[in-house]
């Protein structure tokens, strides 16, 4: 407001000056006029008549031209006019500019400023280091180590001997060492990562002949660090720059910047905001040439919050290793999933192939990244426990079997007989027992046990029948265990799998309308977990589960998170549905389930020290080897974990699956017992082809 | 060659006796414009030492020197008699052709931003264009003065107005349109002053507009059907294009106008402070010392700094003005009428191009812009104006 008044009365000066010189200029022209006019006139007849003397062409138009010159009035009326044209030529011009200057200067002079200041000042941010991840006992599965890192202004990329000796000294060629220092992906003023793990010997290098190096500087940054290698890598996740799209999102109280490492899988997704801290500052002076002027100021960067996962590091490391050893003599790829069946605590996630978290640090090269998208690599960034859909196979038949329970179809007392072969849905759709010379006579203990498809064909085809219930009992009743839908599990990723309905199949067979009617056929091979079901290892978890407590329990990987100074900011909580079916029929379920371990003498040894209870199943393909499943709890009468475990193309579920699902279990229970010793070694990603035993043989068949 | 005749022929040696006065009791002073003159060359220095400060590329020394150097030149011109000058029409017709096209000889002309505008020989380096300014008024002068005042006739003036095209003509082949637009700005107030019909004058500027119009639809087919830079160079018609329309090119010649926008409107009324433009000296602004020096001024002493120029530049011009008025002859008249046109001039053409008023050209800004030729060439212009005060008999 005072400059406002200030400009104003400025502007006033100016404009008075030029009145008064105006004026003075007007009042000495009255004064001085008359004598100039006469004075001026004799001088410009001499001139004219001497020029007339002079030019034989002009001088018949000399005495015209000259004659208006001579008469002193006129003349100096001509010239008053061209003076003041002249004047306002003048003023005209310099109000102008005074008008456009205190436009620019008053007006818009604010709006300027926080341009200029805007060039003045550059933000440049240094990341922070990210918290560390711990088992649920306080075991540092991932944390952070210091790498050294050679740094180069942007002007290096154009001084040809300093990358030249650059490319010497880390033997990095001289054509990507300047791509890496044009780079600006970090910003503009930023300065450029050219080695992210510089050995210290170079580094002292470096910093002992600095007059050599120009521009470059050395600068200790923290990484991630994966001490054992592949260890939970699927359940932590890897990190990486961000994306164009994480960029663009919304973060709530934090920002982030370009070229950040942020998640980007796992729990390292998930848990992003809280792992990753706050950024330091610097607030540079910086001229057009991006040269760092000056440092105005600078806060360090603060490191972001710890999280304690559920998982137990050496029931993890028990679950790859035993998934790597199932794999490397039969099966292709796998899943184990262990969880806390009271509170949803996943205690371990383990898939096959893996990968080394570290691969992603400093950056992915375009090969290793397409070799983990190859149908040879079996995806090995697959999180087989959430997204990889199966058919069920002979896990489902339990949950038929508790929808056949509850809708009063069977109980525990039916019989069946089966000869191996089934006409239920008439003699022109024959379909088979998977013992195809047939189990005799069976309850529904005995179905269990022995994964009698006869006896479920049955069921379904009371449900088929039946016009008590509707089209659609027995997926609406299996689905209250979690089929079709998310476990809503804290990572992301997750697929929901399929239960089939008539209307799902109409409107998938949209295209072919021959393909799309509801067939018997459907409803029987649905019974036995096969068909159009699909389900993922997770949601056969939690459902065992559900069999086993009675709680439909949402599984979790976060325990709590603390931040830097050990102090608790968050602490999980469990949360469940309570099942709503008989606890009877659980109870009967249960005990055929137990009997499926005690009955077999292959499976029963697989728990020496528990009373487990199970379930096994193969899931069978016309195309490929047949998947192995096996899913249990224990100890059956207190029953604390559940474990499901898949062996692609592992053939049997008994000889594939159950023994990882197994060695998961014991660990599960001994750890529990506090029995576990901690044991934890480096787990290696030998997802390529011909390292893992017989897998390449196997995915000939 | 007839018309070469004719004002050849208009030459006038009786001209010299009108020297009725000698200037015997020393040089006759016209206070006012003397102080203004001086009181802007110091303060165009010490906008020279903060546009110099810190930037290796120039030396305020250099620019010291050439204060010094000029105010001799200023002495001389002073001392002698201008009526001395108005005879030479031919004469300063080959000065000037010779001056515009010394850059183009081999060795000694230099090229810089696109135009051959230089001389140089060893040590020794100017911009001969500056120079010709000098020359052009006087040529200007003395071409309309013959005319005593009346160039009421349309083949006189076409005369006039060819000779006086020739200095415009030769400096368009370097090509510096800025320069050129100077030299045509001198002749059009020559033309006004020396007393040509309105009439004549305003055809003359419809011809010259319907010509830039033509030259800007040409332009781009010419170039099509040649596949070179055929009438405007390629910068010329992006810095004219960017005038129109600033968003036009905001990384080039969009981004020195933003630059100069932002230094000029950051200063606010009283600026950053002497030594404080950061737009400046941290190279946001380009060529701060020489063509947007205004805005290196207007940063650090903003709007008052700015007007206190302005003022200057007012006071120096009107005070040209009452100079001119009271010549005794026709050419003095015109001579200083055209330097006070020529400053007008540069003043609203770097100032505002500036401000973005108008487009951005090569044109410095009298006595604040780096450069010794330009300064040189001020002060030659001062010694003029002076001579006209001093050699008139009557005060």
């Amino acid at each position: 407001m005072l400059e406002a008044i200030i400009a104003v009365i400025a502007t006033l000066a100016l404009i008075a000056i030029a009145l008064v010189v105006f004026f003075r200029i007007r009042a000495g022209r009255k004064g001085e006029g008359p004598t100039l006019a006469a004075h001026a006139s004799v001088r410009s007849i001499n001139t004219v008549v001497s020029a007339s003397k002079g030019s034989g062409m002009l001088s018949k138009d000399a005495p015209t031209t000259s004659s208006p010159r001579g008469s002193s009035g006129r003349m100096s009326d001509g010239l008053k006019s061209r003076f003041l044209a002249m004047s306002l030529l003048a003023g005209g011009v310099f109000g102008t500019l005074a008008v456009k200057l205190w436009s620019l200067q008053i007006l818009e002079g604010s709006s300027y400023r926080s341009d200029a200041q805007n060039n003045l000042y550059t933000t440049v941010y240094t990341p922070a280091p990210r918290g560390i991840i711990y088992d649920r006992n306080g075991f540092a599965m991932v944390n952070n180590r210091t790498s050294l890192t050679v740094l180069a202004d942007p002007s290096v990329a154009d001084d040809h001997d300093t990358v030249a000796r650059l490319s010497a000294l880390l033997g990095i060629p001289f054509n990507i060492l300047v791509q890496r220092i044009e780079d600006s992906s970090g910003g503009a003023q930023s300065q450029r990562a050219i080695e992210t793990e510089a050995s210290l010997r170079n580094v002292s290098f470096i910093v002992e002949h600095s007059d050599a190096f120009p521009g470059v500087s050395v600068d200790s940054r923290t990484q991630r660090n994966y001490p054992y290698g592949a260890l939970a890598a699927h359940a932590i996740g890897y990190v990486g720059t961000i994306t164009d799209d994480q960029l663009n999102r919304e973060y709530e109280g934090r920002t982030v910047q370009s070229g950040d490492i942020v998640g980007q899988s796992g729990v390292e997704l998930a848990y992003d905001d809280l792992l990753a801290g706050d950024h330091g500052v610097r607030t540079l002076v910086v001229d057009s040439a991006g040269n760092v002027k000056d440092v105005v100021s600078e806060t360090d960067p603060s490191r972001g919050s710890d999280l304690y996962l559920t998982i137990d590091a050496t029931v993890q490391c028990v679950a790859d290793e035993a998934l790597h050893d199932q794999i490397a003599s039969v099966g292709a790829a796998g899943s184990v999933v262990a969880m806390d069946c009271t509170t949803g605590e996943i205690l371990a996630l383990a898939n096959y192939p893996t990968y080394l978290p570290g691969t992603f640090v400093g950056g992915i090269s375009q090969d290793v990244w397409d070799s983990f998208n190859t149908d040879d690599s079996y995806y090995p960034l697959m999180n087989r426990a959430l997204a990889g859909t199966y058919p069920p196979a002979s896990t489902f038949k339990p949950f038929v079997g508790m929808a056949g329970l509850d809708n009063g179809f069977i109980t525990k007392g039916s019989s069946w007989k089966c000869t191996g072969t089934w006409t239920g849905f008439g003699e022109e759709y024959p379909q088979k027992c998977w013992l195809e010379a047939g189990h005799g006579t069976l309850d529904f203990y005995g179905a269990i046990v022995n994964s009698c498809d006869t006896a479920f064909y049955e069921v379904a085809k009371e449900f088929y029948n039946s016009n008590k219930v509707s089209e659609t009992a027995i997926q609406d009743y299996v689905k209250q265990f979690g089929f079709e839908s998310e476990t809503g599990i804290d990572i992301s990723g997750e697929a929901v799998g399929r239960i089939p309905t008539p209307s799902w199949k109409a409107e998938y067979y949209a295209d072919a309308p021959e393909e799309a009617a509801w067939q018997p056929g459907d409803m029987s091979n649905m019974s036995i977990g096969q068909g159009y079901v699909l389900v993922t290892p997770m949601q056969v978890a939690v459902a065992y589960g559900g069999i086993a407590t009675g709680k439909l329990m949402k599984p979790r990987l976060l325990k709590e998170v603390r931040n830097s100074n050990k102090e608790m900011v968050v602490s999980a909580e469990s949360s469940w549905q309570d099942l709503q079916v008989s606890e009877d029929h659980l109870k009967t379920v249960r005990e055929a389930l137990r009997g499926v371990v005690t009955d077999n003498a292959e499976i029963a040894k697989l728990f020496p020290s528990v009373d487990a209870a199970g379930k096994t199943g193969t899931a069978e393909f016309t195309d490929k080897a047949d998947h192995g499943w096996f899913a249990c709890y224990a100890p059956y009468d207190d029953p604390k974990y559940v474990v499901a475990c898949i062996i692609e193309e592992g053939v049997g579920g008994s000889s594939s699956a159950a023994p990882v699902a197994a060695k998961v279990m014991n660990a599960c229970i001994k750890s529990g017992n506090g029995k576990l010793k901690r044991n934890v070694s480096f787990v290696s990603s030998k997802y390529e082809k011909g390292k893992g035993g017989k897998t390449s043989t196997a995915r000939q068949d | 060659m007839a018309e070469m005749q004719t004002i050849s022929s208009l030459r006038t040696p009786g001209a010299k006796s009108t020297r009725t006065v000698s200037p015997k009791a020393g040089l006759k002073v016209h206070l006012p414009f003397l102080i203004t003159a001086v009181v802007l060359v110091v303060y165009g220095l010490i906008v020279s030492f903060s546009a110099t400060y810190g930037n290796a590329n120039y030396s305020f020394p250099k620019q010291a020197m050439g204060v010094v150097l000029g105010i001799f030149l200023m002495l001389i011109f002073w001392k002698i008699d201008y009526h001395q000058m108005s005879d030479y029409v031919m004469f300063f017709l080959i000065v000037n052709v010779v001056l515009i096209f010394l850059p183009a000889l081999p060795v000694v002309g230099l090229e810089v931003n696109g135009a051959r505008s230089w001389f140089k020989l060893g040590p020794l380096s100017f911009q001969p264009g500056e120079f010709a300014k000098v020359s052009v008024i006087l040529l200007a002068a003395c071409v309309v003065s013959r005319y005593g005042g009346n160039l009421n006739r349309a083949d006189e003036y076409l005369k006039a107005l060819l000779i006086m095209a020739v200095p415009f003509v030769c400096i368009l082949t370097q090509p510096d349109l800025g320069t050129g637009l100077v030299y045509l700005f001198i002749g059009g107030v020559a033309l006004i002053i020396g007393g040509a019909r309105a009439k004549y004058i305003l055809i003359t500027l419809a011809v010259i507009a319907g010509g830039i119009i033509a030259l800007f639809t040409l332009d781009p087919i010419l170039d099509e059907m040649t596949g070179s830079d055929v009438l405007l160079k390629e910068y010329q018609r992006s810095r004219l294009l960017v005038f129109l329309d600033p968003s036009y090119d905001l990384a080039g010649d969009g981004y020195n106008l933003q630059q100069a926008k932002i230094a000029i409107g950051s200063g606010g009324l009283f600026g950053k402070g002497f030594l404080n433009a950061t737009q400046s000296t941290l190279g946001y602004l380009p060529e701060s010392a020489t063509d947007f020096v205004f805005c290196v001024l207007a940063e650090q002493f903003g709007f008052v700094g700015a007007l206190v120029l302005l003022g200057l530049y007012t006071s120096l011009v009107f005070n040209g003005f009452s100079i001119a008025k009271n010549s005794n002859d026709l050419f003095g008249t015109v001579v200083v009428v055209c330097i006070c046109g020529m400053w007008i001039f540069q003043v609203l053409e770097n100032i505002g191009m500036d401000c973005g008023l108008m487009p951005i050209t090569g044109i410095p800004l009298p006595f604040v812009s780096y450069g010794t030729s330009m300064m040189l060439v001020n002060f030659v212009c001062l010694g003029l104006i002076l001579s006209v005060w001093a050699h008139n008999g009557r005060h």
